[in-house]
């Protein structure tokens, strides 16, 4: 895990009492998670009133040098070492460094699972429905009984918020075929590699 | 079910009727082959000369048995209706014989081809799938994230497509449990009924 200067900079800015306070630090750490986990607070540290007498230039840049840090934490899964080690090289305080470690670790999975939701993926399924029909006849063919399934597939595509649907009809001996021959053969495989 | 024959069609199939049983053989293989592969009139002709008649007749008795064997295979007749229903042409009772046997040798293949005619949804031809585990990506090192990869494969009229998708070992669960479902209940006592009841 390298960070560059500017985000270290911004990182020795928030360990500092004189630019952020002790009586507000943990409130800022607070603050800069939820902005990341929080689509409707992103940014808002802006506005908050707690920070009304520092300086906007300065908390901006904490906040960014900080978030940095946090995420870089999060996408590398750091140790607590690793970043305590980073912590103190911008002269944080030992009191600083509890709060900020303490925070960290309370959410670092959900920073995770952020993380592993972006990037491009096939579309995945989530759910799937079912009709069965039975095909009677049709304009160029009678007496043709045989029953149907009509199987749409909804599936999650990254990057956009509706379910998106896969649609193809299938009969019967396929279907069990699909079942039978695919689907529980790759489940077994699923739960054997990872040991379940 | 009988297969009603309207006045024209009588006609047209009439003009067999005065002919060889042998003629009426090589009709119906020609009547076949134009089933399976489409018309082609230059048979018209060369029969034509041979018969000494207008290319037309035999155009006419061609089309005319083509007729009668898809309708037939269409309605699914079984051999009584199939009888009874060529009873009214004024086929000799051989011939009669020869047109039955053409006929049950050949619906199935004719019903394929109707089959394959009718409307067509896109529809499963075949699922290849692949076990992956996710170790990294650029905005998350070290993970273990075990996913399914489908390339499914649908046929809608002759073409192929193919669509990729992906799941993870809890959904691919759920899916298998829903899909069992809905195979579970083909086999309930209130779709056998219906299936039953259906002929």
């Amino acid at each position: 895990m390298e960070l560059c200067q500017s985000v270290l900079d911004g990182v020795a800015l928030a360990g500092e009492a004189t630019h952020i306070p002790d009586v507000c630090f943990q409130h800022f750490i607070t603050k800069t998670i939820e902005g990341v986990l929080d689509k409707s607070s992103r940014n808002t540290i802006k506005d908050d009133k707690v920070f009304n007498k520092l300086d906007k230039s300065i908390l901006k840049e904490a906040y960014s040098g900080v978030l940095s840090l946090l995420l870089e934490a999060a996408k590398f899964d750091a140790e607590t070492a690793t970043l305590s080690a980073i912590l103190e090289e911008c002269k944080f305080t030992q009191d600083r460094i509890d709060i900020l470690l303490q925070l960290y670790q309370e959410k670092k999975l959900f920073i995770q699972i952020l993380l592993g939701n972006i990037g491009t993926s096939p579309p995945h399924i989530v759910d799937v429905d079912w009709r069965l029909d039975y095909y009677i006849k049709s304009n160029q063919l009678e007496k043709v009984n045989e029953p149907v399934y009509l199987i749409s597939l909804k599936t999650e595509v990254p990057g956009k918020t509706d379910l998106e649907e896969v649609q193809f009809s299938c009969s019967l001996e396929q279907l069990q075929f699909l079942l039978a021959g695919d689907l529980e053969q790759c489940l077994l495989t699923s739960f054997e590699s990872i040991g379940a | 079910m009988l297969l009603m024959f309207e006045d024209h069609h009588k006609e047209h199939l009439s003009f067999l009727t005065d002919t060889d049983i042998d003629v009426v053989k090589e009709f119906c293989r020609i009547s076949m082959d134009f089933i399976r592969k489409g018309a082609n009139p230059k048979v018209y002709l060369g029969a034509a000369q041979k018969l000494k008649v207008e290319p037309e007749t035999v155009q006419h008795g061609v089309e005319g048995l083509m007729y009668l064997l898809t309708e037939s295979s269409k309605l699914m007749l079984n051999e009584i209706d199939f009888q009874d229903s060529i009873l009214t042409l004024g086929f000799s009772e051989e011939m009669r014989q020869t047109l039955l046997q053409l006929y049950l040798q050949n619906r199935k293949e004719i019903r394929t081809i109707l089959s394959e005619m009718s409307m067509d949804l896109p529809h499963y031809h075949n699922l290849e799938w692949r076990f992956d585990v996710q170790l990294g990506s650029r905005s998350l090192r070290r993970q273990t994230t075990p996913t399914v990869l489908f390339k499914l494969h649908t046929e809608e009229s002759g073409l192929r497509e193919t669509t990729v998708l992906q799941t993870d070992p809890v959904n691919l669960v759920h899916m298998t449990k829903v899909l069992d479902e809905a195979l579970q209940e083909i086999k309930s006592s209130y779709c056998r009924r219906i299936l039953r009841n259906i002929k």
